[in-house]
């Protein structure tokens, strides 16, 4: 892996909304270098504009000021190569799980036989096999979850965003998931920017683990984490990792 | 396990009978209905026929039409002008309602014009459309399709005004084009709000036309409550209105089962 190849560099971004009660800051003068394929976790506290960050990095939102680039060039607006998935699950529910999942291709005007292949192999990936023809209204929390994953992976995006993916999820659902991911990132790699506000996801997952402060959302700290995967998450060095960050953290998190 | 096994049978049983329970109740209902009528009318059977007299009314008229009409001619007479003002008013009415829905600048244009014209009753047309058009088929088809227009603009406009931010940040982030984000996102999410359009305007319809009748028709259910009233037949003016109501629920009925089978998602739960 070519650690150091720069896909997106984020410089100086800002968001602000005029609110009823003046200026709102909630995105300050971020900077930020993702590279080539790693696994980048962004952690920050609930509220501190992490969604707002990825949106922007979406083209889902304007920045106030600030750009960012993606293989040295500016972006605007909604990037091809740039995938989201959603806080809010954000699937359709008029659509089936195959209809949710080929949505990318299908906008693009893919051959419906072409575009069903490579949803299926998305929808089996996460293990959805069975479960083509349901409703969203027909699955739990975590399959829902599953479905944004693979619609997402079926667009084929070089930079995945993931935005707190399994936050509505219970603690054991959300391990199975964490590992899922972890999986899929090691069967196919990509770059991944994933969003969290819990500190044992982010050791468990990320290659760089960004630390936000509470908002306006600010960088505070980048801490490498090369411990080897799976990680054990009782191990002693996992439990410092853990323990440092979380010193180093505002509060309500 | 014996007492699991005993506890689920005994909530079977119990689901069982709450299954019969609402099987029972509207059978229960009616059957009051029918004894409190038949209570009321023994008492003043001049001014309020009895179940005995409309019965037997009801079975002359399938003997004997009325203005060369047979009773179910009457009642297809009338499903005939609510069908079609019906098909139009969903044609024009959603395809106008997305417009405004979807497009600030016509929504701005035509939503006063429409703020305007929107409470007039439907059967306030009728002198007008009386001096324009007559009083043949076409006016009162005309006059149905007024009422039943709104009610379908009214809640498309409604529902393409207020699609969820959410699903067009999807529509974005696959990149949607203009006509993906109205076809594939936009509309779809409208459709529960669509189809409370069309049920109300199905019954609006069924409404309006027995109005429309009552006012100058030579055939039609309403034209028979109408004739009932002149030739002092208070039997048939019963058989007119029974026939209105179970018309009706049938007509809701249908709605129903377009819009569930049309829109499979939103019956699940
Ligand atoms: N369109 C908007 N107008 C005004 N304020 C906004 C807007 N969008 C977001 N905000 C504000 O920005 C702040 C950050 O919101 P954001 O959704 O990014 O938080 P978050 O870090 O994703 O939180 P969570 O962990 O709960 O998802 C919030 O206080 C929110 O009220
Ligand atoms: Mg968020």
């Amino acid at each position: 892996m070519d650690e150091h190849k720069v896909r997106l560099e984020i410089s100086e971004l800002s968001k602000s909304y005029e609110t009823k009660e003046g200026r709102f800051q909630a995105v300050e003068k971020i900077d930020l270098k993702v590279y080539d394929n790693e696994f980048l976790v962004l952690l920050g506290p609930g509220n501190c504009g992490k969604t707002v960050l990825l949106n922007m990095i979406a083209g889902l939102e304007q920045p106030t000021s600030g750009e960012i680039r993606l293989d040295g060039s500016v972006i605007q607006g909604s990037d091809r190569r740039i995938g989201m998935v959603f806080q809010k699950l954000a699937l359709m529910p008029w659509k089936t799980v195959m209809q949710n999942t080929e949505i990318g291709p299908k906008f693009r005007g893919v051959k419906k036989e072409e575009r069903r292949k490579k949803a299926q192999s998305y929808i089996d990936l996460v293990g959805l096999n069975g479960f083509e023809k349901a409703y969203p209204a027909q699955l739990s929390g975590g399959m829902k979850q599953r479905v944004g994953i693979a619609r997402a992976y079926t667009n084929d995006p070089e930079i995945l965003l993931m935005d707190e993916p399994f936050g509505a999820l219970d603690a054991q659902t959300r391990f199975v998931m964490e590992q899922e991911v972890q999986r899929i990132w090691e069967q196919e790699k990509r770059t991944i920017i994933f969003v969290t506000n819990n500190i044992e996801e982010a050791c468990f997952l990320g290659d760089r683990i960004v630390l936000f402060s509470e908002c306006p959302a600010r960088m505070k700290e980048i801490y490498v984490n090369d411990l080897k995967r799976p990680r054990d998450v009782i191990s002693q060095e996992f439990l410092k990792l853990r323990a440092m960050i979380s010193d180093n953290t505002d509060l309500a998190l | 396990m014996g007492g699991t096994n005993k506890s689920t049978v005994e909530e079977r049983k119990k689901t069982a009978w709450a299954d019969w329970g609402y099987r029972l109740l509207p059978v229960l209902s009616i059957l009051l209905l029918i004894l409190s009528w038949h209570l009321a009318s023994s008492n003043s059977p001049d001014s309020f026929p009895t179940i005995q007299a409309t019965w037997e009314r009801f079975l002359l008229l399938w003997e004997k039409p009325i203005m060369r009409v047979s009773y179910p001619g009457h009642i297809l007479a009338s499903l005939k002008r609510v069908c079609i003002a019906l098909f139009f008013s969903w044609l024009i009415g959603i395809s106008f309602g997305i417009i405004i829905g979807w497009n600030r600048k016509m929504d701005a244009f035509f939503g006063t014009i429409f703020a305007f014209i929107r409470p007039i009753p439907p059967i306030a047309w009728i002198p007008l459309i009386t001096i324009w058009f007559g009083i043949d088929e076409f006016p009162k088809i005309l006059i149905v399709f007024i009422g039943a227009v709104m009610p379908v603009v009214i809640n498309t406009h409604a529902g393409l005004s207020s699609v969820e931010q959410l699903y067009l940040n999807v529509g974005t982030a696959f990149n949607a084009n203009r006509f993906q984000m109205l076809f594939e996102v936009a509309i779809p999410s409208a459709l529960p709000s669509i189809f409370a359009g069309i049920r109300t305007s199905t019954s609006t319809a069924w409404m309006v036309v027995l109005a429309a009748e009552m006012l100058g028709a030579k055939s039609g259910v309403g034209f028979l409550v109408v004739r009932g009233m002149d030739g002092l037949d208070m039997p048939l003016v019963l058989v007119a209105m029974i026939t209105i109501g179970v018309i009706g629920a049938l007509l809701a009925a249908v709605t129903n089962f377009m819009e569930r089978r049309l829109c499979p998602w939103m019956s699940i739960r």
